[in-house]
């Protein structure tokens, strides 16, 4: 191989846990080194190059000042790859989009959070630039990454499965968990991630989003058959893919609307309450 | 050929005596049912089992199977040089174990695909190593089966071994000279006599009335059936509610629909092609460069299963198509059945049974 | 009860070339020759292992590989008069692997299976008028029956190609559409669907050629090879000419995965497409529903 394509790693709002997927995968394939050199990536080394080709960036885009960056890293890089749920879907992080603004600054802040902090309803980064390929889930499958990188490496096209989860899950002849009484979005959620939650018996929540023949009619039937109501199965729809729902108007398959946000508290969290700022 | 007997408390000593020179398969308990496994304590065999998610497929036709390994570098005159050799997976001395009598019409038919034609040495040299050890079928499994519409009851000729349970023992009757030599040796196993035949009959015979008939039309009927109803709305209908999970024809012992794909090492020049498992249910099947897919909607897709369930594989292969063996509808959270699907195609052709 | 292989020209080599014996294994050939035909086309001449005649009738298709990509059906451009030790494909960059091919050059190996699939039953169509309708790339698998005829001329009676192509960048084979311009033993009509400055000929698509020729429907065979939304229309100026559906050939796209009757990719209701395929007659293809 001629010069190694050099890639960088960048974070916007996430909990890093795509990067250490990353640094974990490096620890079995070093192989990859002799591939690809890393010039930056913040959670595993100190120094810094500006000079990229790829980017893989983790996170989404929560406030204006990530813009800026965004569009810089777009600049530089010929290929941009969404590295997890947050940049790919806007994942967790969309789901305070529920609420207005200052009433999650509010929350999380304090009453004075609103101009202490910069915040805006979160976005995957493709709502920002153009994303070149992602590699999705939460977190990232390590051997997708791996995949990923290869295909680009060979100056091919990163493709997604195109098809449901309950193919990987039944090709390992896992029990099915809706035939069980328990619920799981695999038949709507893309796979790729070789049915790691049901195997381990937890019903899927659709962190790799959904596949482009989800069928959210029947699959809300199946989940009605476990005696779940319409707002809780609309909140395991949107527990990773609010943001998509958002912005498909009235065509979202959910019972209860969610745009425009409400302007209203957020109900008090089960979890220790968040401290004055 | 012969028809043999094995005391039940012997069994498990059969199995050791197999372990020495085999890979001992068959059914055993998981958390939540059955699937056919690698026996390593006899004691885990579960002959009386009732159905399992994956069919015995999975040893004939794996998940994943390697096809050959490839190396790619640059030559001398710095162009792209490849070297492939052919790999041949699983081939080893394999006995299964409480095959049933629908799923061995599932491997009759793979032999057949896989022998026919162009043939597929990496099926046959795995193939000719498998025993068969089929189990007779006393009891349906649950509510989902129909093997008896099916006619597939009875052991087709592919077992080596087949097994009914007559209480305290087992009669062995033998299909092949290789399983027959399986049974030598072991001074417990004895040739049935002439009341153990009549004993066996009676077994036989009994059993029939234990299973119930689901379809409203005769198997022969099938195909015509299919032919008229091609235009239905039924598929409509079906092809709203289809996931396009694949699950249907994962869990089946007459699908053998596969992809072809290469996976790479991490240096990029090893790697091996691999085929996987692949299912006419999923969108890409049937879709060409240039994005023209020639089965689009989820109801083509649906269609296309049962046309080969109860209509093409017949016609392609003279085989029964479907066993009847009910994986899919066990599997198929929207309740799309062979059963019921055939039957609500014959109510909307008002087809009276033996026209 | 159909008889699914027979009809079928089963080649031993290079299918089982070294002596070894598994159907997927591809031979190991050499690209002996690029050329660059359009923007998106390039001609392969390609060698197998020793030389080996790749033994094909006009109309089968190989498999070609790329290892650490994988594996597409390509037609056989080269009509058997025309092959020796290497033959030619012609392949569009249509996506993954075509696009890695697009990047080979002379001297790299690639992988060949085959030849599969049902070709033209050449031995049928001697002493009749050939009439050949091609869109697009479909000229390049029809060239191998062409070229067959041209090399036994006197064996075939009128010659007439008709070819369509989105728009004149996109034509092919200009050297031999000249030739065929030329002779006089060839009728040869082309059409674009979008002409630009540079462009003289028809414009329209390629039924509009149809009024221009006239046919014998008696002694006629008619083979159509182009995208899938041709054949519909192509066939039914066939018919208006007088051809019945045994005499009209279409040649199908379909995925294919393994070219040996097992994957399930191909099937065409009930039939195999790589191995009784690619090519039907259309009273073949009548009797299945899925088929046009
Ligand atoms: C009998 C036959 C003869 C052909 N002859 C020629 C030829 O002479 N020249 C030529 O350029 N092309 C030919 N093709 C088409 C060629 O096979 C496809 O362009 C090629 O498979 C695309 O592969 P890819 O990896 O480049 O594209 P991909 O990136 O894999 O896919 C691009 C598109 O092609 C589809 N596709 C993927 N695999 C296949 C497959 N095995 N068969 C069909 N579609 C597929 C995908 O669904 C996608 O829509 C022929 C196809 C058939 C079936
Ligand atoms: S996708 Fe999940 S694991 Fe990855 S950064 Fe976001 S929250 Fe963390
Ligand atoms: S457990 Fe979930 S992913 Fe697995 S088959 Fe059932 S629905 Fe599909
Ligand atoms: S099973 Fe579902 S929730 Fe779990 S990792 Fe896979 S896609 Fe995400
Ligand atoms: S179609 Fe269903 S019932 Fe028939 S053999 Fe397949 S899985 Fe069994
Ligand atoms: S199992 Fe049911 S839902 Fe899934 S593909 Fe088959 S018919 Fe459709
Ligand atoms: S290509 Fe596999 S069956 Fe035709």
């Amino acid at each position: 191989m001629a010069t190694k394509p050099k890639i960088a790693f960048f974070d916007f709002t996430s909990c890093e846990g795509c990067q250490l997927t990353v640094i974990d995968l490096l620890q079995t394939h070093l192989g990859l080194l002799d591939l690809v050199e890393i010039v930056q990536f913040r959670e595993a080394m100190s120094e810094k190059d500006e000079d990229y080709q790829i980017a893989f960036v983790e996170g989404s885009c929560t406030r204006k000042g990530d813009e800026a960056r965004l569009l810089q890293i777009r600049e530089q890089a010929s290929m941009v790859v969404a590295l997890g749920a947050c940049a790919h879907l806007g994942g967790i992080n969309a789901l305070k989009n529920r609420w207005a603004i200052e009433n999650v600054q509010t929350y999380v802040y304090g009453k004075n959070g609103k101009d202490a902090y910069e915040s805006y309803p979160a976005r995957p980064i493709s709502a920002v630039i153009k994303v070149d390929a992602v590699i999705p889930g939460c977190p990232i499958d390590r051997y997708e990454f791996l995949r990923v990188v290869q295909l680009i490496l060979q100056g091919r096209k990163p493709r997604l499965p195109d098809y449901p989860l309950c193919v990987e899950c039944k090709l390992k002849e896992n029990a099915c968990l809706n035939t069980l009484g328990k619920p799981c979005l695999g038949p709507i959620t893309r796979a790729g991630c070789n049915a790691i939650c049901p195997t381990y018996g937890d019903g899927c929540e659709g962190c790799r989003g959904w596949h482009p023949e989800a069928n959210f009619t029947y699959m809300r039937e199946i989940l009605r058959g476990h005696g779940l109501s319409d707002a809780e199965i609309d909140a395991r729809f949107t527990m990773f893919n609010h943001y998509q729902f958002q912005h498909m108007g009235d065509e979202a398959p959910i019972t209860t609307p969610i745009s425009p946000a409400k302007d209203e508290p957020l109900p008090t969290s089960t979890f220790a309450a968040p401290k004055e700022a | 050929m012969s028809l043999y007997i094995l005391p039940k408390e012997r069994l498990p000593e059969f199995v050791r005596a197999l372990q020495g020179n085999y890979r001992v398969v068959g059914p055993v308990k998981t958390e939540h049912g059955f699937a056919f496994d690698d026996i390593s304590d006899p004691q885990q065999l579960q002959l009386d089992y009732t159905t399992t998610i994956l069919p015995p497929k999975k040893y004939f036709l794996p998940q994943r199977e390697v096809l050959f390994s490839y190396h790619t570098e640059q030559g001398d005159n710095g162009r792209q040089r490849i070297e492939m050799r052919p790999v041949y997976q699983g081939v080893e001395p394999t006995v299964i174990f409480g095959v049933h009598t629908c799923d061995m019409n599932g491997i009759m038919l793979y032999d057949k695909v896989f022998s026919e034609g162009f043939r597929d040495e990496h099926y046959m040299e795995r193939r000719e190593q498998i025993y068969v050890i089929g189990i007779e079928c006393l009891h349906p499994c649950d509510e989902a089966s129909f093997c008896k519409d099916m006619g597939t009851l009875t052991a087709p000729p592919v077992y080596d071994l087949h097994m009914t349970d007559a209480g305290d023992f087992y009669f062995v009757d033998t299909g092949t000279e290789k399983g027959e030599r399986l049974l030598l040796d072991h001074v417990y196993v004895k040739m049935a006599e002439k009341e153990d035949i009549q004993k066996l009959g009676q077994i036989l015979s009994s059993k029939w009335p234990r299973f119930r008939m689901r379809l409203k039309m005769s198997r022969d009927q099938t195909p015509a059936l299919l032919t008229l109803g091609y235009q239905a709305k039924l598929w409509q209908e079906l092809g709203e509610r289809c996931l396009a999970c694949g699950s249907c024809t994962n869990v089946c012992p007459t699908c053998f629909c596969f992809d072809v794909i290469d996976e790479n090492d991490i240096t990029l020049q090893n790697g091996e092609r691999v085929r996987v498992w692949d299912s006419c249910q999923l969108y890409e099947f049937a879709l060409v460069a240039g994005g023209h897919n020639f089965r689009e909607s989820k109801a083509s897709r649906v269609r296309h299963r049962l046309m080969r369930k109860g209509k093409y594989i017949k016609q392609v292969h003279g085989l029964i198509g479907c066993t009847g063996c009910g994986r899919c509808e066990r599997a198929c959270l929207v309740h799309i059945t062979v059963p019921g699907t055939l039957n609500a195609l014959h109510e909307e052709m008002q087809l009276e049974p033996g026209v | 009860m159909l008889h699914l292989h027979e009809n079928l020209k089963t080649t031993t080599t290079p299918l089982r070339y070294d002596g070894h014996t598994s159907v997927f294994l591809p031979a190991v050939a050499t690209i002996e020759d690029v050329k660059t035909e359009t923007a998106l086309e390039k001609i392969y001449t390609v060698r197998l292992p020793g030389g080996q005649n790749l033994g094909h009738v006009p109309g089968q298709f190989v498999m070609v590989s790329v290892p650490g990509v994988g594996e597409a059906p390509i037609s056989v451009m080269s009509s058997p008069s025309r092959t020796g030790e290497t033959f030619k494909l012609c392949i569009r960059k249509a996506g993954d692997l075509t696009g890695v091919i697009h990047l080979l050059q002379p001297g790299d190996q690639i992988g060949i299976r085959g030849p599969f699939g049902r070709g033209f039953p050449v031995d049928t169509f001697r002493g009749k008028d050939i009439l050949v309708a091609a869109g697009g790339l479909g000229l390049a698998p029809a060239r191998s029956l062409i070229d067959e005829v041209l090399d036994h001329r006197s064996q075939f009676g009128r010659l007439i190609i008709l070819y369509g192509a989105k728009n004149p960048s996109e034509i092919l084979f200009r050297d031999a559409i000249a030739e065929w311009e030329e002779r006089d033993d060839v009728e040869f009509l082309m059409t674009v669907d979008r002409p630009d400055p540079t462009w003289f000929g028809h414009v329209g698509v390629i039924t509009t050629l149809f009024p221009h020729v006239e046919v014998n429907p008696y002694k006629t065979v008619a083979v159509t090879v182009g995208p899938p939304v041709m054949y519909r229309f192509v066939t039914m100026e066939l018919l208006g000419k007088g051809l019945t559906p045994e005499q009209i050939w279409l040649s199908f796209e379909r995925r294919m995965k393994c070219g040996i009757g097992k994957c399930g990719h191909c099937q065409v209701n009930h039939r195999y497409s790589c191995q009784e395929g690619p090519s039907w007659t259309y009273a073949e293809a009548l009797a299945f529903e899925e088929a046009l």
